[in-house]
C-alpha cells in the first residue's frame, strides 16, 4: 500500500473554465493540466456545488457540453449517456417508455440554494444521490453499470460493460459512484433501467409518534409488499409540503408512509396486507399522483426546502445513516427538532447546525450504532472546517488514500472534495 | 499454456521454515504433507491442477491476519480459497504460495431480523444463509448452482449471481457489508447494517475481484421476506430462435421474471436421462420462468409470459400446478450440468453474457462453431440476463481434444464481446479468461485496474496470476505521473 498521501500546493492561476466537447478534448485539458501543475474543479449542471469540501483547484472542468443520448434501448432495459445529459431529459426520455432508473435519482439543486432541475446524471452519480427506492431497488451504484473516464493520466478508460451481469475485471463503476469526481472526469455512463410500475400508492398512517412510526416502516419493510418507499414525516415535514396538506396529512405528530407498487390488482392486494399487518393505526391511501409528488419531496430534502417553519437556506443539514433499529435512539441523540426519516429509518435527514459541538454528536451516534453522518448544506467556512464526509479509521483511511492514488495522484480532479487528501 | 508466476526458488527451498512459522500462528490448521496437499491442488476448473506450497486452515480473523502478515513480511505469495468451486480457476494454488483456506470459518454469527441481515464468517456455505432465516419467513437471494457447496467468502470474491439474480441482482447487491484483510494483515470494515458507506465504495469494488484486493473474514448480507406465491410455467419450442425471441419479449413487455432459463435439445435429452423432470423430450429448447410476488401479481404475470410465448410459436406452455411439481421441474435445471457430465468425460462450462437480443444468433453461431471443431456442446442459461453457459463436451484423454474445446471456447466468448456483452457474467476471469481481457479491454484501461489492485497489494503477492493477461510490478504508481496511460516499465516481468 502506498504511504503517506501527498497534497500538493499550487501557486494561483486565475481561475478560467475549460468546455471541452467531447472525450478527446477532455482529456486534452487534462494532459494540458497536468503538463502546467495545475488541478480542476469538475462541474456539469453546478447544482450540487456545494456539497463536500470546497475544492481547492485552480480551474473549472465544465463537463455541460458532454450531453445527450448515446444510445437507448428500452427492449434490453440499458441506456448509454453522455455524462452530462440533464436528468430532466433523461426522466422524460425514459417515461416515453414506460420505464425509469429504479434508484429514484434525486435532484438536491433546490435544497443546495441553487435552481432546481438543472441535476445531470454525472451529478447524480459523482454524489450517489439517490431517494427513497434505495429500500428496494438499491444505491445509483446498483444500476451503473458502465461508465468511462478521463483519469489523471489524462487517458480515457473503459469501465464495466452494457450487460447486467459482469465480472469481467474490477467493478470501477461502483467505485465512482460517491467517489465525489475525486477519482477522474465522466465522460460516458451506461445504466440499467427498469419498467415502470403500472400503479404506485402510499398508505399513510396518520397521527402517528416517531417510535410507531419507525418500528410501523420496519414492520413493513419485513412484510414481502416489496415497499419502495418507507418514510416518516413528523409534523412540521407535513407542513412545510403543500403536497402533504394537500393529501390531507398532518393535524398530528406525524406520519409514517408505505408506498408499494405493481399492477391495480397487486396494489390493492399489498394494501390490503398492510393494513391487517400494521393494527392499530388510523389510515389513508395516497393516489397514484400523490404519492409520487411527496416522494419526491422525500427524496430531494423538500422539508428543508424554503418553505416551512425551519426556512430552508439557513438551515444547516445532515444525512445520519444508522442501522433502522437504532434510528429512534439515534434521532433523539441527535436532540435534532426538525428531522425526517427515510428508508425505514436508515437515513434520517436532520435541520442541525454545522459546528463542531454538532458533528461530534452525529459522530458519537454512529460510533455506538454503526454508520456514518454527511454533512449536506452548510456555508463553505463550516465545509472546510468540519468533516463533511465521516472521518475514515486510520488503516481505511489510507486504504482510500492509496485508491485515489491509484486513479489520481497528482491530484488533478477536485482536490480536498471528500478529505483534506481526496 | 497459464502464464503463472515462475515459483521463487528461494521460498521453494524454505518450505519446512514456513511450515512451522504458520503453524505457531494456527496449531492445527497447517496441511503440509504432499499427499494431503493434493486435495488442495485446484478448484472446479479441473483441466488446470497445482499443488500449493503449503495450506493453513485458519479459524478466526486474527490467524487469517496472522497469516498475511507473516507472508507479507517474508514475501511469500497467497492464494485464498472458499469451497474450490470455482469454475475460472480463481483458487488454482501456487506452486510457492501458501493457500488460505476458509473452510473451517463456517459460523453464522448473528442473525438480525430487526436490520433484514445476517453476518456470517466466510467459510459459511451460500445454502446455509437460507436455512438459518427461512423459518422466519426470510431467504437469500443469490443462489448459484453450487450453493450447496460454494461458500459466501467465495461468492463475494467472484460476485456469484444464480438463477434468481435477474430479479433479484447479484452479490453486489445483496451484500451490506464487509470486513477484509488486506495483504499487511489490517482488517477493515467497508458498509454495515446501515445504508451505504461515508467514504468510497471500496465494498463495491472489492466484490467480485476474484481474491486480488483481499480476504473476506466477516460479511453482512441482506435477506428478503420470501414471495407469497411463485408461479413456474415450462415453456417448449420447435425452434432455438423462437426460444430465444420469447426472452426479449417477455422483458419488453415490461415484466421482469424472478427467473427466466433457457435449455437446448441436447440438454433437455441429457436430463430426462438423469433425473427425468418431464421436459418435453422432442423440443428443440424449453424456457422456465418463474414468476414471484404477491398472489395476484404472480398469477397475473404468468398468465401473460403464457400469452408472450404462445405469440412467439410456443408449442406448449404448463403451468406448474404443485409444489412438487414446481420442484421437479427445477431438478431438471439445477442437474443439468451433472447430466452432462455423464455422457461425456470431461466438460468445460463458459460464461458469457451477451445482450438479450442477440440471443438467437450467438446461437446460431454457437451451433455451427460446435460442427467445425468437432465437439459436442449444449447450451443452459440464464437466459433472462443474457448469461450464457454452453457446455463443451471433451475427452482429455483424446489428444487434442482439451486445446480444440478451449479454442471453442475462446471463440465463444470473442463471439459475446463482439455483439455487445463481456467475458464473464458470474464466473469470473480467473486463469480460464485473462488471455482473452485484451478482447474487451485496451492495454489502458487494463493498467488503470492493476493501479487499483496495487493500491490494496502493493507487494503483488494476492492470488498473483489471475484476471490480468501479463503481469506488471507496482513500481510506486501511487506517486507517479503516468504517461499516455503507459505504466513505467510495462514490459518488465513481476517475478
Amino acid at each position: 500500500m502506498a504511504a503517506g498521501c501527498l497534497f500538493p500546493t499550487f501557486p494561483g492561476f486565475n481561475l478560467d473554465t475549460v468546455t471541452p466537447a467531447d472525450e478527446t478534448q477532455v482529456a486534452d485539458a487534462v494532459r494540458d493540466a497536468a503538463a502546467r501543475g495545475t488541478s480542476f474543479e469538475i462541474l456539469s449542471g453546478a447544482s450540487m456545488r456545494t456539497f463536500g469540501r470546497p475544492v481547492e483547484a485552480d480551474a473549472v472542468l465544465d463537463l455541460a457540453k458532454l450531453s445527450g443520448i448515446v444510445s437507448y434501448e428500452p427492449d434490453e432495459l440499458i441506456l448509454v449517456v453522455r455524462a452530462a445529459t440533464p436528468l430532466a431529459d433523461i426522466e422524460a426520455e425514459l417515461a416515453e417508455h414506460r420505464q425509469m432508473l429504479a434508484f429514484a435519482p434525486a435532484d438536491w439543486g433546490g435544497l443546495l440554494g441553487r435552481d432546481a432541475g438543472r441535476a445531470t446524471l454525472a451529478g447524480i452519480v459523482a454524489t450517489n444521490a439517490c431517494g427513497a427506492r434505495r429500500v428496494k431497488a438499491g444505491a445509483v451504484r446498483d444500476h451503473l453499470i458502465g461508465c468511462r473516464f478521463v483519469n489523471g493520466a489524462s487517458v480515457a478508460v473503459k469501465t464495466g460493460g452494457r450487460v447486467v451481469k459482469n465480472v469481467t475485471g474490477f467493478d470501477i463503476p461502483k467505485l465512482v459512484c460517491g467517489a465525489h469526481g475525486t477519482l477522474g472526469a465522466l465522460t460516458e455512463l451506461t445504466f440499467r433501467v427498469v419498467p415502470a410500475p403500472p400503479c404506485a400508492r402510499a398508505l399513510a398512517l396518520q397521527n402517528c409518534p416517531p417510535a410507531d412510526g419507525l418500528r410501523a416502516l420496519r414492520q413493513a419493510a419485513g412484510l414481502p409488499v416489496e415497499a419502495t418507499g418507507l418514510a416518516y414525516l413528523p409534523a412540521w415535514a407535513l407542513a412545510a409540503i403543500p403536497i402533504a396538506r394537500n393529501a390531507g396529512l398532518g393535524g398530528g405528530v406525524g406520519v409514517a408512509l408505505i408506498r408499494v407498487e405493481g399492477t391495480g390488482a397487486a396494489v390493492t392486494d399489498k394494501l390490503t396486507m398492510l393494513r391487517s399487518e400494521l393494527t392499530g393505526h388510523d389510515t389513508s391511501v395516497l393516489d397514484d399522483d400523490r404519492t409520487a409528488l411527496l416522494f419526491r419531496e422525500i427524496d430531494c430534502g423538500g422539508p428543508f426546502d424554503g418553505h416551512g417553519p425551519f426556512d430552508g437556506h439557513d438551515t444547516d443539514i445532515w444525512r445520519l445513516c444508522v442501522p433502522v433499529s437504532d434510528a429512534q435512539a439515534a434521532c433523539e441523540a441527535s436532540e435534532a427538532r426538525a428531522w425526517y426519516a427515510d428508508w425505514a429509518g436508515g437515513l434520517l435527514w436532520l435541520g442541525l447546525p454545522a459546528t463542531r459541538e454538532i458533528a461530534d454528536r452525529l459522530r458519537g451516534i454512529t460510533a455506538r450504532f454503526g454508520g456514518h453522518a454527511t454533512l449536506l448544506r452548510a456555508n463553505a467556512v463550516a465545509r472546510a472546517r468540519l468533516d463533511v464526509f465521516e472521518p475514515e479509521p486510520a488503516a481505511r483511511a489510507a486504504l482510500t488514500c492509496a485508491v485515489k492514488n491509484a486513479f489520481d495522484p497528482a491530484r488533478l480532479f477536485n482536490p480536498g472534495r471528500m478529505y483534506q487528501e481526496v | 499454456m497459464l502464464e503463472l508466476p515462475e515459483p521463487d526458488q528461494g521460498v521453494l527451498a524454505r518450505r519446512g521454515e514456513i511450515a512451522r512459522a504458520l503453524g505457531e500462528i494456527v496449531p492445527d490448521g497447517v496441511v503440509a504433507d504432499k499427499a494431503t496437499l493434493a486435495a488442495f491442488d485446484g478448484d472446479a476448473l479441473t483441466a488446470h491442477r497445482q499443488r500449493p506450497l503449503l495450506c493453513v486452515l485458519p479459524e478466526t480473523a486474527d490467524q487469517v491476519s496472522a497469516v498475511l502478515a507473516y507472508a507479507a513480511r517474508e514475501n511469500i505469495r497467497i492464494v485464498p480459497r472458499g469451497a474450490g468451486t470455482s469454475l475460472s480457476g480463481g483458487a488454482l494454488p501456487l506452486a510457492d504460495g501458501i493457500l488460505i483456506s476458509l473452510t473451517r470459518m463456517t459460523r453464522i454469527l448473528e442473525v438480525d431480523l430487526d436490520n433484514r441481515c445476517v453476518v456470517v464468517q466466510p467459510g459459511v456455505p451460500n445454502a446455509a444463509v437460507t436455512r438459518a432465516v427461512e423459518g422466519a419467513g426470510f431467504y437469500y437471494a443469490p443462489d448459484p448452482s453450487s450453493q450447496i457447496a460454494c461458500t459466501i467468502g467465495g461468492n463475494v470474491a467472484e460476485n456469484a449471481g444464480g438463477i434468481h439474480c435477474l430479479k433479484y441482482g447479484l452479490t453486489t447487491n445483496n451484500l451490506l457489508g464487509a470486513e477484509l484483510a488486506l495483504m499487511d494483515g489490517t482488517r477493515v470494515r467497508l458498509g454495515g447494517k446501515h445504508a451505504g458507506d461515508g467514504g468510497l465504495d471500496l465494498l463495491g469494488v472489492v466484490t467480485g475481484s476474484e481474491g486480488l484486493l483481499g480476504i473476506v473474514t466477516e460479511a453482512i448480507l441482506r435477506i428478503l421476506p420470501c414471495p407469497l406465491a411463485q408461479r413456474t410455467l415450462l415453456l417448449a419450442f420447435d425452434s432455438v430462435t423462437d426460444a430465444a425471441r420469447t426472452v426479449g419479449a417477455i422483458i419488453a413487455d415490461g415484466i421482469i421474471p424472478a427467473a427466466l432459463e433457457f435449455m437446448d435439445r441436447q440438454c433437455i435429452a441429457a436430463v430426462e436421462a438423469f433425473c427425468a423432470p418431464g421436459y418435453p423430450p422432442d423440443a428443440e429448447a424449453i424456457l422456465i420462468a418463474e414468476l414471484d410476488g404477491m398472489e395476484v401479481e404472480a398469477t397475473d404475470a404468468a398468465r401473460r409470459v403464457a400469452e408472450i410465448a404462445r405469440d412467439c410459436n410456443a408449442r406448449a406452455v404448463h403451468t406448474c400446478q404443485s409444489e412438487a411439481e414446481r420442484a421437479r421441474v427445477w431438478s431438471g435445471r439445477k442437474a443439468a450440468f451433472g447430466a452432462m457430465g455423464r455422457i461425456k468425460p470431461d466438460m468445460l462450462c463458459m460464461d458469457g453474457t451477451i445482450p438479450r437480443r442477440a440471443l438467437p444468433e450467438a446461437l446460431a453461431r454457437i451451433a455451427e462453431m460446435s460442427e467445425r471443431y468437432g465437439l459436442g456442446c449444449c447450451n443452459v442459461f440464464h437466459a433472462g440476463d443474457g448469461n450464457l453457459h454452453p457446455l463443451i463436451a471433451f475427452d482429455v484423454m483424446k489428444p487434442g481434444e482439451l486445446e480444440r474445446a478451449e479454442a471453442f471456447g475462446a471463440e465463444i466468448l470473442r463471439l459475446c464481446v463482439a455483439v455487445g456483452g463481456v467475458l464473464s457474467g458470474e464466473h469470473g476471469i480467473g486463469v480460464e479468461k485473462k488471455g482473452l481481457m485484451g478482447e474487451m479491454f485496451s492495454d489502458e484501461d487494463l493498467a488503470q485496474q492493476e493501479r487499483l489492485k496495487c493500491a490494496f497489494d502493493m507487494q503483488g503477492l494476492l492470488n498473483p496470476g489471475k484476471v490480468f493477461p501479463t503481469l506488471h510490478a507496482c513500481v510506486e504508481q501511487g506517486h507517479m505521473l503516468v504517461h499516455g496511460g503507459r505504466l513505467p516499465f510495462p514490459n518488465l516481468p513481476r517475478f
